[in-house]
């Protein structure tokens, strides 16, 4: 199919000022074109509600870490078959797989097509094993993809740090991004997954030193938050702050976000990491003094990392908090020290309504949410599968569009569970359809800088998800009608029919080749993978521009 | 004799663990040497000479007539097994799943035979690990348990541990305190500080000792499971463990002797790795033999959720790990057509014998060497590493690049392919046909 129109849908695409109007979506060879001949194939969507495609902009669905997560979980997947879909195509043959909250790799690639998502980044990759998510993302059917490198306790970036030599170390992340096909610069618990490594399990402040004392979070954010800046990737840093998930953390997040004002940053997972505590030292939320910041600082963007009740899987490169949540928890733990670069930790988690801590987590996601100013700058995550699948993204924009099932369920986990949060003081916020549609796909697209996604204006990728309204928006927004992925119908009367493959998605800096003689003889001393088996060649596709924001 | 081509930086898949810089002497098509390379590296290698027959019933055939009876033969069982022998690039791995995913088919590798009750241990608790260059770089305390590193992974103490210096060890060897264990006859041939010697029928009273010394220091005036002696061994070794920065707990996978095999062993070592992290760092690691068969684990996770021991028959893939390995299955004759991928010269003797009484589907570098498959459809492909570029995992599943330093006339990942897309074409005419009688 070379041409559609989907004629006469409400259309809802904020980052061209559409909201809600009667419009016709001309498709053309995979992009949106002004119009079409009268003759070409037509999609009536009449009464219905046409978006860009989903974009998430933070998951963990493609990587060394999350086969972690899928090797330790049997038991879950054999409670969650998945059996191969039903698709028209003689071209790609249908896969089976397994569901649960870490699905296997084809799986994944229809269950986020089926919800309209057309978009994924893997938000934390280690370098050594980009190989592997790579090829994870080669069988994740239909979605562009793409992931971001974590270096924010990379051994040779703390050496620059350590020297003070900025420069090198921007010219390094930008030779480690190009050399592995990563997307964005991904910095977790800057210094305190290293600490971890040399043995220390305490909280990591922003000043702790790392060995030396010029070596400390602040000084590993600011080098790297300025390395993606200078070199104008697409997105910002992508910032997970210390001391994800300990009470007070708050003031944490609140030193980090003012250590680097002025500066764009992406804050993730704002949740995890929006924690206070009460003068008797219980957990209380800390959404407003997050939120009182991030409204009245332009520069700074985020993403919720909102909890759902329901069971969970945390996978992060955040090791000690796995082992603390191990500890606290007495579930399986499993954890892998990955050479000079990072921590990777895997512990399954259950979100329980009836338990304090994580009522309050879902409080707190969603008083993030209703305290946002700026729909643009603060948009939907669960961090999946941490905060709970992507899969109840459907239930989560109920949670936000619908006041009178909002209340309910704040009654039903009780206002004892939930003191001392907004949530209970009447926050009667009701998310539009338009600011759905900002913090699905035109926010995370904006954030992402792909200038072709999350909008359907002229020149846009032919990413359209089509909506059969319902006035329960959980309903609705997870079973779309239609979803086209790059000019192709993949989603017909709500069933997946095509799986075409996917897009990669990462850039290629350019960066002083002088930088990698010293690289080399680094690998040399300290490395297991020779210097020239470490760059990963034979991308699909062309990078993407760096530079012209 | 033409000038001898040298490419460097080549991967090896002698052993799991994977050294990649190989220096891969080319002369006249043949590999006259591998620069660095140990004795299994050696022996891997070879001079890359394959054959290259395709065979079906014994007689010769194109390439495109034995996929033909290939995708016939394996359509027309009725309990299909698809087979992963050693010595398959990642992307043959993926290419081999999707024919079983198919076909519904039984799944299995060489993984259920070998490490299989470790994994399982791991699937029960978790683990705590780390890839090989953070014992490189940090560990100043290892145990080698009864793991014989000459001759099954004969340069992993001089690229990983203890021999070269790392970060933190700035002095290589001199940096660490090594400590072998050796269970009977198992001895953890490597240049120790501390050699301690248990009899194998106290291995597991000595691990869980050691666990208990770990999480309690007072737990060692308590150890009535163990002599006097023993006692006081597993206090030592506990103190010193615990003086450790990091330590290392290394140990075989798939150890040659199948009688210490057992999942309490397995359990006991992911156990005692993990609650020596509560009072300083450790990682353990299993290590896995040649041949990329972290890679089929991986792969195999990633697509079905397991690692091995997959049963695709109702249409998704089931974990059948206690009665559904290749060896049960074969046993109970559950199987009528196999598809084996791989070198089949990586398969144990007594499967060979079990597949010999079945139809067989043989593609793999020297497939047409495995005398169980004489009478099925042998393709034989180059081998990947040496003839076919790809991914392959290390031990700890870090990703390597294989490169070819040899032309092919096949390779087993196309293959695999091309016989998938025959499967797929019969199965949908199939479907027609059986769609249009209901319909008349």
């Amino acid at each position: 199919m070379n041409q559609l129109r989907i004629a006469d849908g409400s259309v809802y695409d904020p980052a061209n000022a559409v909201d809600g109007d009667a419009r016709d979506i001309c498709i053309e060879d995979g992009r949106i074109v002004a119009s079409l001949p009268d003759s070409a194939p037509r999609l009536d969507a009449r009464g219905m509600v046409v978006m860009p495609g989903g974009v998430d902009m933070h998951c963990h669905v493609a990587s060394s870490s999350v086969n972690v997560a899928r090797r330790l979980l049997p038991e879950e997947h054999s409670r969650h078959p998945a059996t191969a879909p039903l698709l028209d195509s003689a071209t790609e043959a249908p896969r089976s797989g397994a569901d649960g909250t870490v699905p296997t790799t084809f799986t994944t690639g229809y269950r986020y097509a089926g919800l309209g998502y057309t978009t994924v980044f893997d938000a934390a990759v280690a370098p050594i094993m980009a190989r592997s998510a790579h090829s994870q993302l080669d069988d994740t059917p239909i979605v562009d993809g793409g992931f971001f490198a974590l270096l924010g306790n990379d051994e040779y970036l703390l050496r620059l740090v350590d020297s003070g030599d900025r420069e090198r170390a921007r010219e390094y992340a930008a030779w480690v991004l190009a050399s592995v096909g990563a997307y964005a610069i991904k910095i977790v618990n800057p210094a305190g997954v290293e600490l971890w490594k040399r043995g220390t399990k305490e909280r990591t402040d922003l000043d702790t030193a790392l060995g030396s004392s010029r070596v400390t979070p602040r000084a590993i954010l600011e080098t790297l938050v300025d390395a993606v800046n200078t070199l104008q990737l697409p997105h910002a840093a992508h910032i997970h702050c210390n001391n994800l998930g300990l009470p007070g953390n708050s003031a944490t997040t609140l030193a980090t976000m003012a250590a680097l004002d002025g500066r764009r940053a992406h804050f993730t997972h704002l949740q995890f990491h929006s924690y206070g505590t009460t003068p008797e030292g219980r957990w209380r939320s800390a959404a407003r003094e997050i939120m009182d910041y991030v409204n009245t600082h332009q520069h700074v963007s985020g993403d919720v990392g909102q909890v759902m009740f329901g069971p969970a899987t945390t996978i992060t490169a955040d090791a000690p908090v796995e082992y603390l949540l191990y500890k606290s928890s007495g579930r399986k733990w499993a954890n892998v020290d990955i050479e000079l670069e990072t921590g990777c930790g895997v512990v399954p988690h259950e979100y329980r309504d009836s338990n304090a801590v994580a009522a309050l987590q879902w409080a707190i996601g969603l008083e993030l949410f209703l305290l946002s100013s700026d729909p643009w700058r603060l948009v939907l995550s669960t961090d999946h599968p941490n905060g709970g699948s992507f899969k109840s993204y459907p239930e989560l924009i109920r949670l936000l569009m619908d006041r009178t099932y909002r209340d309910e369920q704040i009654a039903r986990v009780g206002k004892k569970l939930l003191a001392g949060s907004a949530l209970t003081d009447g926050l009667g916020r009701e998310y539009s359809l338009s600011e759905i549609a900002i913090i699905t796909r035109a926010g995370p697209a904006r954030m992402l800088g792909l200038r072709d996604k999350g909008h359907l204006g002229v020149g846009a990728d032919a990413d359209v998800t089509i909506y059969m309204p319902d006035d329960n928006r959980a309903t609705m927004f997870s079973t779309p009608r239609y979803v086209v992925k790059g000019g192709v119908l993949t989603v017909e009367e709500g069933h997946l029919r095509r799986a075409p493959t996917g897009h990669r998605l990462y850039v290629r800096p350019s960066y002083d080749q002088s930088v990698t003689h010293d690289i080399e003889r680094y690998f040399d001393q300290y490395g297991t993978v020779r210097f020239a088996n470490y760059p990963v060649a034979g991308l699909r596709g062309s990078p993407l521009p760096v530079g012209a924001r | 004799m033409t000038q001898p081509s040298v490419t460097g930086n080549v991967t090896c898949l002698g052993c799991g663990c994977a050294c990649d810089d190989i220096e891969v002497v080319v002369a006249s098509e043949r590999i006259v040497d591998a620069r660095n390379a140990c004795q299994l590296g050696r022996q891997w290698f070879g001079d890359g000479q394959v054959p290259s027959i395709i065979r079906v019933d014994g007689a010769d055939v194109g390439l495109e007539q034995a996929v033909g009876s290939a995708a016939t033969r394996l359509c027309e069982a009725a309990r299909p097994l698809v087979y992963l022998a050693p010595g398959l690039s990642c992307e043959a791995q993926r290419e081999a799943v999707a024919v079983a995913d198919l076909l519904r088919a039984r799944l299995d590798s060489i993984t259920s035979a070998t490490a299989l009750i470790g994994i399982l241990a791991g699937q029960e608790h978790g683990s705590a690990s780390a890839t090989l260059g953070e014992l490189r770089n940090r560990a100043d305390v290892l145990l080698f348990w009864g793991v014989d590193l000459e001759a099954r992974y004969p340069r992993f103490a001089s690229r990983y541990a203890p021999g070269p210096p790392g970060m933190f060890t700035p002095e290589g060897r001199r940096s660490r305190t090594v400590i072998a264990v050796d269970i009977e006859r198992a001895t953890a041939t490597v240049d120790s500080d501390v050699r301690v010697a248990i009899e194998a029928a106290d291995e597991l009273a000595m691990l869980t000792a050691l666990e208990a010394c770990v999480r309690s220091p007072d737990a060692s005036n308590n150890l009535t499971s163990l002599a006097e002696r023993s006692r006081n061994t597993a206090r030592e070794l506990a103190t010193a463990l615990l003086a450790a920065r990091y330590t290392a707990l290394v140990y075989d996978a798939e150890p040659d002797d199948r009688s210490v095999r057992t999942s309490a062993r397995f359990e006991a070592l992911t156990s005692l790795g993990q609650a020596l992290n509560d009072r300083t760092r450790c990682a353990a690691l299993a290590l896995r033999a040649g041949g990329n068969r972290s890679g089929a684990d991986s792969v195999l996770v990633a697509q079905t959720g397991y690692p091995c021991a997959i049963d695709f028959a109702r249409g998704f893939p089931r974990y059948v790990p206690h009665d559904g390995t290749v060896l049960d299955i074969l046993r109970d004759r559950d199987v009528d057509a196999a598809l084996v991928v791989g070198d089949p010269m990586g398969i144990s003797s007594d499967l060979a014998h079990s597949l010999s009484n079945v139809r067989s589907v043989v593609i793999g570098p020297h497939a047409s060497d495995a005398a169980w498959g004489a009478r099925g459809v042998i393709i034989d492909t180059g081998i990947d590493g040496i003839h076919v570029s790809g991914t392959a995992l290390r031990t700890d599943d870090v990703p390597l690049p294989l490169r070819a330093t040899l032309s092919a006339p096949r390779s087993t990942a196309e293959t695999i392919r091309a016989v998938a897309s025959n499967v797929r074409r019969t199965l949908l005419n199939a479907h027609d046909i059986e769609s249009k009688a209901l319909g008349s």
